[in-house]
C-alpha cells in the first residue's frame, strides 16, 4: 500500500474531521476485511446476512441516508469513498436489500434479523454523578461504565448462555455491546423486551426518589444475588470516595429522599447539617448503622432493611436505554467510526478489559492520521503500524470466534 | 386414553360419574380447547352473528374487567359472571344433558374462530384479540379442575420433562433455593416462557429457563400466543378472498367495529389551539401533560418520550403543524434556530405525517402511557398515578387545593393500582370543586365513565368548565349538564 504521495501536509487540516480526513481513515485504516467477515458471519462469498443488511450514513450537514445496502465489501468500500460519511450506523438484515426498500410492496420488505444490543449511556447516571454532566466524562465516571460492562457480561453468558459478545466505546460517553450468536441475532421484538426487562433493574422517571425495589423473591435470584456481589466491589470506591455522594447538603438530600421513614430522614439531616465536611464514606456508615438500629426497632415491613441493598444497586446497577434493545430495526452507531464530537475511534473492548479500559486512550482520527505520515511505508495495513493495532487485535480475536468453524486451513487474516 | 379414563372412577377428586359417552364420543370430548383446528361444522347465518357478538361480550368484559376489578376474586368473579351470561360451559362432570355440553363447546369453538377472522384485519385488532383471548384462557385454565387442566396440557403438546432431583442439584446449585423444594421444576428454551424472564420469575442457566410447576399456565399461554398470532397473520392474508361471501362480510365489520376504540377522536372541543392559547388551556390538562408543560416551562427542554406524549396529545387537543412549531420552538428557548431545525423540527413534522412513511402518528392512549415505554432517570413522562412515588403523587394532587381525605382517597387507588380509575376520580373531584365554586351543592358528586385517553380528559374537563353560552348554546350545556350528573350514555358518547 503505496502512502507517499498521500502523505498529508502537517498543516493540511489534518486536525478537523473532513471528509478529506475521513476519506483517509476509511480508505487506510478502517479494518474493512475484518469488518466485512463479522457482518457476513460467513468466508468470503457475500451472504444475505451482509447485502441485506441496512446500514445508515450521517453525511455533511447531518443528512441522514437510511437504508443503505451493499453486494460485497468493495461496494462498501467505494460508498464510503464517495460519501465521506462522519457517522455509520448499522441496522437490521431484511427480506431484502435496503436500498430496493421503496420499491416494494408494503409489508414485503421486513426486518428479519439483528444481533442484540445494549446501549449504555453516560447521560443516564447524571443524577448520580457529581463529577461531570451531560457530554463530558472523566476517569472517576467512567467507572460506572466497567460496573455495567462486569454485570452485563456475566449475565448474557452464564444465564442466557451467549458467547459471541462484543463490547465498543462509543467513542464519546458510554459504551455498546453487540451480543452475535445466531439464538440472539433470531429474536423477535417481544424476546428482546424480555431480555431488557431481566436485565434492568432501575425503574423510575425523574419523579421517583427510589427506584429500586426489589421484593423478597426477586433479592434471591441468582442474577441479582451475583449482580449485588459485583456492585458490592466498586461501591465505596466509585460512589463514597471519588464521587463523594454525600458530601454537601444537596447531594444527601437526594440519598435521603429514597428512605422510606421521613423521620430518620431529618434526624439525618440534622446530623449532618451540624458537621457537613465528614467523608461521604464515614456518612454512609453512620447512615447504615442507624438504618440498621431502626430496622431492628420497627421491623421488617418498613423497607429499612433493604435499604442499603436497594440503595447500592441503584446507584451502581447499568442504566440501560431498553429501547436500543427492544426493536429489532433499531440503528446503532458502528464499531470503528470516528466520533464527530470527540474525533476518537469506536473500538472494541476487550472482555477482560473492562476495568484496564481507559477511554481518554482510544486514539483520534488527527492522532492515526499524524502516525501514518510518520511511519515508515512497509506493505501490508498501515493500521498496525498506528496505535490502532491493539484495538484491531481485539476485533480479530472476536471475528475468529464468530465465523463458522473453518474446513479448511484458516489463512492469516488480514485487516 | 379415554377408554381409561371411564373405567378409572376413582383417581380424580370428587369426580363421581364417568364423563357420558355421547360426550366422549362427540366432537367436543374437552371443555377447554386451544383452537388448533379450525371448525368444519355448519353454522346457521343467525348463529354465526349470535355466537360471534356473544363471545364479543365475554372478551369486552374481561377488557373492562381489567380496568375497574378491585383485586383478583372481583376480577375472577366479573368474568364468571360474563361468561354464565354470554357464553356458559360447564365441566363433564355436571349432569347437564349431553347435547348442552357439546353445544355449548361448539358455540366456543365457532365463535372463536369467527372473531378470529374479524379481527384480522389491521394490527391494532389483532392486538386487542390476541391480548384477551389469552386472558380467557388463562381464566378458564386457572379456574378448571385438574383433569380439565392435563387434558389440555396433553393436547397442548408442550413437550415438558421434569427435572429430577439429582439433575436440579447438578444445573442449579445454590440458585435451586429461588424455588420451593417441594416444587417440579421444568427445562425449557428462554424463548417459551418471555413473560417470566421479563419479570425475572425463573432462574435462566445457559439460555435455558427452570419453570416451575404453578407457572406451566404461564408456559400454556405463551404457546397459545405465540401459535394465534402466527394464526391471525394467516387469516389476514385469507380475509381478501372471504369478498365472495357477501352475507359475511358486513358481520365481520360490524363486529371489529364494536370493540372500545383505542383511538380516541377528539371533539374538538378547544376550537382552534394557536401556540399561545395553549398555556390556557393546561388548566383542563390530566396531569400527566400538566406535569410534562410545566417541567418543559421550567427546563426548557423534554426529552424524546415526553416530546411524544405532549407533543401528540397537543395535535390531538387541535394544535396544528405550524402552531406546534412555534410552540416547541419557542419552549426550547435555551437553543439556536438551527439546532432546533436540525434537531427536532423534523421530529415534529413526522408526528404531523409530513415526513417519512407520511404516518398520521395518533395521540397515546392511557393504556399506551401506562403500559409502554417506562420512563427512565431524567424522564418525566408515563402516567403520574403509575410512575410518582405515593409521596410526589400526593405533592402534585394538593396543588390542586383539594382537600386531604380527597387526596388520599385518589392517592390510594393509585397505589392498588388502579391508575386510570385514580385519574378518573381526580378529575370528578376537580370538576366537583370547579361547580360548587358557582354553585355550592353539599350532596353533590360527579360519576364518569373511566378515562381511557389523555385526550379525552381534556375534552371532559374542557366541556365541563367552559361557561354556557347565554341563549344559542343550548346544546353544550345540556352536553356538560349530562356528564356532570353522569348520566352514561352522555358519556359513553364521547368515547
Amino acid at each position: 500500500m503505496e502512502l507517499d504521495d498521500e502523505k498529508m501536509q502537517v498543516d493540511d487540516g489534518i486536525d478537523e474531521i473532513s471528509p478529506m480526513t475521513l476519506g483517509h481513515y476509511y480508505q487506510h485504516l478502517f479494518p474493512h476485511a475484518l469488518y466485512y467477515k463479522w457482518l457476513n458471519y460467513n468466508g468470503k462469498l457475500a451472504t444475505t446476512e451482509y447485502t441485506h443488511r441496512e446500514f445508515s450514513f450521517t453525511i455533511k450537514d447531518g443528512i441522514y441516508l437510511r437504508y443503505q445496502s451493499f453486494k460485497d465489501s468493495e461496494e462498501f468500500q467505494r460508498e464510503l469513498s464517495r460519501l465521506s460519511p462522519s457517522k455509520i450506523d448499522i441496522g437490521a438484515i431484511f427480506t431484502a436489500p435496503p436500498k430496493h426498500a421503496k420499491s416494494l410492496q408494503p409489508g414485503v420488505f421486513k426486518p428479519v434479523s439483528k444481533e442484540l444490543v445494549f446501549d449504555i449511556d453516560m447521560t443516564d447516571y447524571d443524577e448520580i454523578r457529581t463529577c461531570c454532566q451531560g457530554g463530558d466524562i472523566c476517569a472517576k465516571c467512567w467507572r460506572f461504565m466497567t460496573v455495567a460492562m462486569h454485570v452485563l457480561d456475566r449475565a448474557l453468558r452464564e444465564d442466557f448462555g451467549f458467547t459471541k459478545i462484543m463490547w465498543a466505546y462509543s467513542g464519546r460517553r458510554g459504551v455498546h455491546c453487540w451480543v452475535c450468536d445466531e439464538r440472539a441475532r433470531k429474536l423477535d421484538d417481544p424476546g428482546r423486551k424480555a431480555v431488557a426487562g431481566y436485565l434492568s433493574l432501575i425503574r423510575g422517571g425523574a419523579e421517583q426518589a427510589k427506584k429500586v425495589n426489589l421484593s423478597q423473591r426477586n433479592a434471591q435470584h441468582p442474577h441479582i444475588v451475583r449482580s449485588l456481589e459485583i456492585v458490592e466491589e466498586y461501591f465505596e470506591d466509585v460512589l463514597l470516595v471519588d464521587q463523594e455522594i454525600l458530601l454537601t447538603r444537596d447531594r444527601w438530600t437526594k440519598v435521603l429522599n429514597a428512605l422510606p421513614d421521613e423521620e430518620l430522614r431529618k434526624i439525618m439531616d440534622a446530623q449532618w447539617s451540624k458537621r457537613p465536611d465528614r467523608s461521604s464514606v464515614d456518612k454512609w456508615s453512620e447512615l447504615i448503622d442507624a438504618v440498621d438500629k431502626r430496622a431492628a426497632k420497627k421491623g421488617s415491613k418498613f423497607g429499612l432493611s433493604t435499604f442499603e441493598r436497594d440503595l447500592m444497586l441503584q446507584m451502581t446497577y447499568p442504566r440501560l436505554d431498553e429501547n436500543v434493545t427492544t426493536h429489532v430495526n433499531h440503528l446503532l452507531k458502528s464499531p470503528f467510526c470516528i466520533h464527530p464530537k470527540t474525533g476518537r475511534v469506536c473500538t472494541p473492548i476487550a472482555a477482560d478489559q473492562f476495568d484496564s479500559f481507559d477511554p481518554f486512550a482510544v486514539p483520534t482520527l488527527a492522532q492515526l492520521l499524524r502516525e501514518v505520515n510518520e511511519a515508515p511505508v512497509h506493505s501490508g495495513s498501515a493500521a498496525k503500524s498506528t496505535s490502532m493495532a491493539p484495538y484491531i487485535g481485539v476485533f480479530e480475536d472476536f471475528v475468529s470466534t464468530v465465523l463458522p468453524t473453518p474446513t479448511g486451513s484458516q489463512p492469516s487474516l488480514d485487516f | 386414553m379415554f377408554n381409561q379414563r371411564a373405567v378409572k372412577k376413582e383417581g380424580y377428586p370428587g369426580e363421581q360419574t364417568a364423563v357420558p359417552e355421547v360426550v366422549r364420543r362427540s366432537r367436543y370430548p374437552c371443555r377447554l380447547s386451544m383452537y388448533s383446528d379450525a371448525p368444519d361444522v355448519e353454522v346457521s347465518i343467525e348463529e354465526f352473528e349470535t355466537f360471534a357478538l356473544d363471545r364479543l361480550q365475554v372478551l369486552r368484559a374481561i377488557e373492562d374487567a381489567q380496568l375497574r376489578a378491585k383485586g383478583e376474586d372481583d376480577m375472577r368473579k366479573r368474568v364468571n359472571e360474563a361468561l354464565e351470561k354470554h357464553m356458559p360451559s360447564h365441566t363433564n362432570r355436571s349432569k347437564l344433558p349431553p347435547r348442552q355440553l357439546v353445544g355449548e363447546r361448539r358455540k366456543d369453538h365457532v365463535s372463536h374462530f369467527i372473531l378470529r377472522l374479524a379481527f384480522s384485519r389491521t394490527e391494532e385488532l389483532r392486538g386487542w384479540f390476541l391480548r384477551y383471548e389469552c386472558a380467557l384462557l388463562k381464566h378458564r385454565f386457572q379456574n378448571a379442575d385438574l383433569a380439565e387442566k392435563q387434558e389440555l396440557l396433553s393436547s397442548a403438546q408442550l413437550r415438558l420433562a421434569h427435572l429430577s432431583p439429582a439433575d436440579r442439584g447438578a444445573k442449579l446449585g445454590n440458585a435451586s433455593s429461588f424455588y420451593a423444594q417441594q416444587e417440579q421444576l421444568f427445562e425449557v428454551d428462554f424463548e417459551r416462557v418471555l413473560d417470566l424472564v421479563g419479570r425475572s420469575q425463573v432462574v435462566l442457566r445457559a439460555g435455558r429457563a427452570f419453570v416451575p410447576q404453578s407457572e406451566v399456565a404461564t408456559l400454556l399461554i405463551h404457546e397459545f400466543r405465540h401459535t394465534l398470532t402466527q394464526a391471525l397473520s394467516v387469516c389476514a392474508k385469507a380475509l381478501p378472498q372471504m369478498g365472495e361471501d357477501e352475507r359475511l362480510l358486513p358481520v365481520l365489520q360490524n363486529l371489529s367495529n364494536q370493540t372500545a376504540r383505542s383511538e380516541y377522536q377528539s371533539t374538538g372541543a378547544a376550537g382552534a389551539v394557536t401556540a399561545e392559547s395553549v398555556v390556557g388551556l393546561s388548566d383542563s390538562f390530566p396531569l400527566c401533560m400538566q406535569h410534562l408543560h410545566s417541567q418543559l416551562a421550567r427546563d426548557h427542554h423534554l426529552r424524546h418520550g415526553g416530546r411524544m406524549q405532549l407533543g401528540l396529545f397537543l395535535k390531538g387537543i387541535g394544535l396544528g403543524l405550524q402552531d406546534a412549531l412555534v410552540f416547541w420552538r419557542r419552549a426550547f428557548s435555551a437553543m439556536t434556530d438551527d439546532q432546533f431545525q436540525k434537531g427536532y423540527a423534523y421530529n415534529i413534522r413526522h408526528n404531523y405525517g409530513m415526513e417519512g412513511k407520511r404516518a398520521d402518528y395518533t395521540p397515546y392512549s392511557c393504556h399506551r402511557v401506562i403500559m409502554s415505554n417506562p420512563p427512565g432517570p431524567g424522564d418525566h413522562h408515563g402516567c403520574p398515578f403509575r410512575h410518582f412515588s405515593s409521596e410526589r403523587l400526593r405533592a402534585a394532587l394538593h396543588k390542586d387545593s383539594l382537600p386531604d381525605p380527597e387526596v388520599r382517597e385518589v392517592a390510594d387507588l393509585a397505589q392498588a393500582g388502579h391508575y386510570q380509575v385514580a385519574c378518573t376520580r381526580h378529575l370528578e373531584l376537580r370538576l366537583l370543586h370547579r361547580r360548587q365554586n358557582n354553585q355550592p351543592q353539599p350532596d353533590a358528586d360527579i360519576r364518569l365513565s373511566a378515562v381511557t385517553s389523555p385526550n379525552q380528559y381534556f375534552d371532559l374537563c374542557l366541556g365541563c368548565t367552559k361557561p354556557a353560552p347565554p341563549a344559542a348554546g343550548a346544546d353544550t350545556a345540556s352536553t356538560a349538564a349530562a356528564i356532570l350528573s353522569g348520566a352514561p350514555k352522555a358519556a359513553a358518547a364521547i368515547y
